[in-house]
């Protein structure tokens, strides 16, 4: 499957010393335990300079074998339905003589990164390269939908608040009843001292505030006005 | 309230727009197809010799090779073996008996692949196209276990005949072809390897040259001519060079179908027969079918077709003294008939399909082993079309002498591929839809009638308005029992969420539109986007000589109207949803034509010339060198929500919005350099240009454009310290840099471009991507208040990924963290590589193979739009780029909504007499 688009020329000038580049996915456990398991579409494309461009399917042995690469510098990308795999550049360099074979160095590449900037290098070879590419993620391709869990829902701040607030009010009277006479008178006094829930503290003025009577003027009153005598109970 | 309001922009900065799993596979459907099988590819074959189970096979028209399972159709693997391929080239596929692999031959390709999964095994190229591909099934004794050896016949200058390796497809020898003749076929016996070549005479006829070669080691053994008379004029009238048979034959007749010769091949005898006329109509067709088999029984059928009949007759070929000769005839039947040939041991059995049955012979007597009737092949045709099998190829089981069952993948002149098992239809293949050309969405017909007549009560005068709704009100009462009693089941449906989607008549969100797609070979298919199972009609529109090629372009000039035109013919329309022809004189449009002024557009001598009425307003010549690869305008219905982007601080930055915008790209081939010009198609005024140097001109360069912003992706190459590799470049363009300033055009109310020459302020930014886009669409929402998706199609992974516009927004901050304004406008800092993120491939772990084209419509749902792809491929889904926020998606649970009620409810009832207990007690107590 070479798409040769001005792939012949090239060739006939190179068809004495072509270079041949295998590239095989080897088991890479936590990942691909089983490379055969990738799916026929799996396919390797080399970009050379414009106009070279070869597309090699995988083979049986998940190998990817590219017969005879003319002379360049070239992208190898490998193309998976569920795996990504690292660039990689692939030089394929003129031999010192006739007699000799081209040299073909494989380096990681950095997308985004100037060409001359190179990784890792992969390896060199003469007249052949046999390679090895381990992918580098599982494509995940689905958005989960963030369900109903009913763990979340208690965590969730707001919920806690609630849960506290109803503990205290169904739990305070029973704590209440089972306390000594002592303590109780302790906390009885502490109750009504504090600024808050005392007689004369912030909280009671607030409920007991006469809106009728502010409104028509008059001064604040100690509360002896509010109605209901749930709201006035001290405990 | 407020919550919700907050959670909108962080949600949408972040990337989460992707593909639910929910979603997935529910909402998007796909076709993988293959394209139009071709009788001579496609069989059945074991992948695994050691079991039963058989695919179907085949290399199509589209050159692609795919594996089918005969169980449901689904595609158990394929491959593209030559993109762009038509039924000219060449292409061949054979497979060995028990063998686990099996061996295509296209463009210059010998190539053999895994059965079982797909997988390529080796490929040779031949230097040369490749002219025919056959197994060597050589019983040698040496390695008949092994795999089996291939021959390959190759032309070009230099002809060759090659025997390649089964196992590796090492070049085992070759016997180069001498002389001017061409090669036309190789075929092989027990004995011999024949490579057959045409040999052209002074007077211009064709003479079938044989060669005959020794398989081990290739030397020529022997060399004749056959059919010394003038009777093969072109090699369209050679019927067939049979191969791997026990005795290979070459069968052709004369131009006129009037007589059949049959030549044994290695023998120098011609067989002769009279081809007998039936009703005086002429044979337009003469087929042979025969065995692929070394040890099978060397019987062939020959089929005869006239148009309006086909007839055929059974040949066998005496081995002992090698001769031909007719054993019976199969009768005339009106119609056109199918004939396919399977073997079982030693005997072979033809099948033959017509639309009305399929029967089984064998080929040693006329007794009908098998018949069974077809009542019609459950596909979509046109009105009054007769649908006919075009070919056919079957598996026969066989118990005692009895056919107890068969299957045929029977390809129909509809273009779909069904397979009928016992003359019923199990599966249907659309493949018709792989040569899909051009496309659009519609709203369906139905839907158009409700308009019609609201917009009849508002342009007739009062009291008939009344009448009109009165009775149709009363018309529309007529459906209420039927709507009652669906009512509960309705109720229950939405519940459990099994609702499907309804019909098109009730479809209310616009999900249900139909697409129409003219294919190749000049027919116009319909599907329903809200129900794409099943092609809606499909009918012959364009009557096309074999070969010729139309251009035609599907349009939707209002709803419930498909127009087809191509260059040859004016439109011709098309009811959406029956595929009825309307009338076609065309209504004109009055009001159209007093506003508007077309400007027309031509390519003239490598330029563009726009003219308004027949004067040229304008010219655009591309500089010396250059050549222009496309023009892309403005969608013409592409509807702005705001005319401004609001900045983090509420101020406001003003589009420069157009609807007069195109995107020019011109390549220069010499300097390898892209140029990339934004247009103003009424002035012609160059609004933008860019130019990228390294860019690899014969790859794709995809470009699009829309509301105030363009996106163009190439391929470059390294220059100095530069990148290499697939980049996507993005612009934007505004009426001024500056915030809450419209620039020149803040003083005027209106304006034009032919008066004004006002120029946009461009901001752009270029990406690595790490693959190239083929081709670019938009998503198109109804008010264009949803933002929208890049769609781009990767021809590598097979894919079209949806791209967020927040990513590529070319205002980005570069080498800063965004300020707090630009956050709370979802700006990010810019990286100048985007990956693609799995959760955008719209088509997740389907592969879409072959999108040439994607084309987007608005739902009537403002959060919705509507794609569709097509090429070899045909995918669809429905977007939501803003998330589905004016409809209760899948993510609603309607049973946790129902529960929190219910518990509310009985928290109420639990909880009120506790707290009346309490009030009265508290009384008690204070008292």
């Amino acid at each position: 499957m070479l798409s040769l688009s001005h792939l012949a020329l090239l060739l006939c000038a190179n068809l004495a010393s072509a270079a041949r580049l295998t590239v095989s996915i080897p088991p890479s456990p936590p990942l691909l335990p089983n490379p055969s398991t990738l799916p026929p579409s799996t396919h390797a494309v080399l970009v050379g300079p414009p106009g070279v461009h070869y597309d090699v399917p995988i083979r049986r042995d998940s190998t990817f074998v590219f017969p005879d690469v003319a002379e360049a510098s070239y992208l190898l990308t490998l193309h998976s339905r569920d795996y990504f795999f690292p660039p990689l550049r692939v030089d394929v360099s003129k031999a010192a003589d006739e007699s000799q074979q081209q040299t073909i160095q494989a380096w990681q590449t950095f997308r985004g990164n100037e060409w001359d900037n190179k990784g890792p290098h992969y390896g060199s070879g003469k007249g052949e390269l046999q390679l090895q590419i381990q992918p580098s993620g599982h494509k995940e391709f689905y958005q989960e939908r963030g369900g109903f869990n009913i763990i979340g829902f208690v965590k969730s701040p707001m919920i806690l608040m609630a849960l506290v607030s109803a503990v205290m009010i169904f739990g305070m009277p029973y704590l209440m009843d089972n306390m000594d006479p002592e303590t109780k008178a302790e906390f009885e006094e502490m109750q009504k001292s504090s600024p808050l829930t005392g007689s004369g503290g912030a909280a009671n003025q607030i409920q007991n505030f006469d809106l009728a009577g502010w409104m028509a003027g008059k001064g604040t009153s100690s509360g002896s006005g509010a109605s209901g005598g749930g709201n006035s109970k001290k405990r | 309230m407020f919550l919700p309001l907050i959670a909108v922009p962080l949600l949408l900065a972040g990337s989460a727009l992707a593909v639910f799993t929910d979603e997935a596979w529910n909402v998007d459907y796909h076709y993988a197809l293959l394209g139009h099988p071709k009788q001579s590819t496609s069989f059945f074959h074991q992948p695994n010799p050691s079991s039963r189970a058989s695919l179907i096979f085949t290399l199509s028209e589209e050159g692609v090779l795919g594996a089918i399972n005969p169980r449901d159709g689904a595609v158990v693997w394929r491959q593209v073996l030559l993109p762009g391929a038509s039924a000219h080239n060449a292409s061949f596929l054979r497979a060995g008996e028990g063998q686990d692999v099996v061996i295509s031959g296209i463009g210059s390709q010998v190539a053999a692949w895994s059965a079982g999964d797909g997988r390529q095994a080796w490929s040779l190229d031949v230097n040369g196209p490749v002219e025919d591909v056959e197994i060597l099934e050589l019983v040698d004794g040496k390695d008949a276990s092994g795999a089996k050896d291939a021959v390959a016949l190759s032309g070009g200058d230099h002809p060759l005949v090659q025997r390649l390796d089964g196992a590796t497809g090492a070049v085992k020898w070759q016997h180069q072809l001498g002389g001017t003749d061409a090669p036309y076929q190789v075929s092989a016996s027990t004995t011999e390897v024949f490579a057959i070549s045409l040999h052209k005479t002074i007077l211009g006829y064709l003479k079938l040259k044989v060669t005959s070669l020794d398989p081990v080691t290739g030397h020529k053994t022997d060399e004749h001519m056959l059919s010394s008379e003038n009777e093969l004029a072109t090699a369209e009238t050679i019927v067939t060079v049979g191969a791997n048979s026990a005795s290979p034959i070459i069968a052709w007749t004369d131009s006129a179908h009037s007589v059949l010769k049959v030549n044994i091949m290695g023998t120098k005898g011609i067989s002769s027969f009279e081809i007998e006329k039936h009703d005086g109509q002429a044979v337009e067709r003469v087929e042979l079918h025969a065995p692929y088999h070394l040890n099978s029984l060397s019987h062939f059928l020959v089929h005869y077709q006239t148009a309006t009949s086909h007839w055929a007759e059974v040949f066998h070929v005496d081995l002992k003294n090698g001769k031909v000769g007719k054993a019976y005839s199969l009768p005339k039947l009106s119609g056109r008939g199918a004939f396919s040939t399977s073997t079982s041991d030693a005997n072979v059995y033809f099948t033959r399909v017509t639309r009305n049955e399929v029967m089984t012979v064998s080929s040693a007597s006329h007794g009908i082993l098998g018949r069974w009737s077809v009542d019609g092949f459950n596909v979509a045709a046109g009105e009054g079309e007769e649908i006919e099998p075009i070919h056919a190829v079957s598996d026969v089981s066989v118990r005692g002498d009895t056919v107890s069952a068969v299957r045929s993948a029977v390809l129909l002149s509809t273009g779909d591929w069904v397979l009928l098992r016992d003359g019923s239809p199990v599966w249907d293949r659309p493949e018709m839809l792989a040569s899909t050309v051009s496309a659009t969405f519609a709203s369906p017909a139905e839907m158009e009638t409700l308009v019609q007549q609201l917009e009849a009560e508002a342009h007739s005068n009062p009291i008939q308005a009344y009448i009109h709704r009165v009775s149709r009100h009363l018309h529309d009462l007529q459906r209420l029992p039927s709507f009652i009693l669906s009512l509960p089941q309705k109720i229950v449906q939405g519940f459990l969420g099994t609702s499907a989607d309804g019909g098109i008549a009730t479809d209310s969100f616009g999900f249900h539109q139909i697409i129409a797609c003219a294919t190749k070979d000049g027919r116009l298919v319909a599907v329903d986007a809200g129900n794409p199972d099943k092609v809606l009609w499909n009918q012959q529109v364009a009557d096309l000589q074999p070969g010729q090629i139309w251009q035609p372009s599907v349009s939707s000039p209002r709803g419930g109207v498909i127009e087809i035109s191509s260059k040859a013919s004016a439109g011709v329309q098309y009811n959406a949803s029956s595929g009825e022809q309307l009338a076609s004189i065309l209504p004109i449009d009055l009001a159209a034509d007093q506003t508007a002024q077309e400007v027309k557009y031509t390519m003239h001598d490598g330029g563009l010339e726009a003219t308004v009425d027949s004067s040229t307003t304008w010219h655009f010549m591309p500089t010396s060198g250059e050549r222009i690869v496309s023009l892309v305008p403005r969608p013409v219905n592409d509807p702005v929500a705001s005319i401004g982007k609001v900045l983090g601080d509420r101020r406001v930055l003003y589009k420069y919005l157009d609807p007069n915008l195109a995107l020019l790209v011109t390549a220069n081939d010499a300097a390898r350099a892209a140029t990339f010009y934004v247009l103003n198609t009424v002035s012609g005024a160059i609004l933008y240009s860019n130019v990228h140097s390294g860019v690899d001109v014969s790859s794709p360069i995809a470009s699009m454009l829309s509301e105030n912003w363009f996106t163009y992706s190439f391929t470059a190459e390294a220059l100095g310290d530069s990148p290499k590799g697939h980049q996507l470049v993005v612009g934007e363009l505004f009426e001024s840099l500056v915030a809450n300033d419209r620039g020149l055009l803040s003083s005027t109310a209106n304006y034009s471009s032919m008066q004004t020459g006002t120029e946009p302020f461009t901001l752009t930014k270029i990406y690595q991507i790490p693959e190239a886009v083929s081709k670019m669409a938009v998503t198109r929402t109804r008010q264009g208040i949803t933002s929208r998706q890049l769609l781009a199609v990767l021809a590598d992974s097979s894919a079209v990924v949806g791209i967020p516009y927040g990513v590529l927004d070319p205002r980005r901050p570069i080498n800063r963290d965004p300020s707090k304004d630009e956050q709370a406008e979802g700006l990010v800092r810019y990286s100048p590589v985007i990956d693609f993120d799995p959760k955008w491939y719209l088509n997740h772990q389907r592969e879409v193979v072959g999108v040439k084209d994607v084309i987007t419509s608005p739902a009537l749902l403002e959060s919705t739009s509507l794609l569709f792809a097509y090429g070899l491929d045909i995918f669809g889904t429905r977007l939501s780029p803003s998330f589905s926020f004016d409809v209760l998606g899948k993510d609603f649970n309607k049973f946790q909504m129902l529960a929190t009620v219910a518990a509310l409810a009985v928290a109420t009832f639990v909880v009120a007499p506790l707290v009346m207990r309490k009030q009265v007690n508290s009384r008690w107590q204070f008292m």
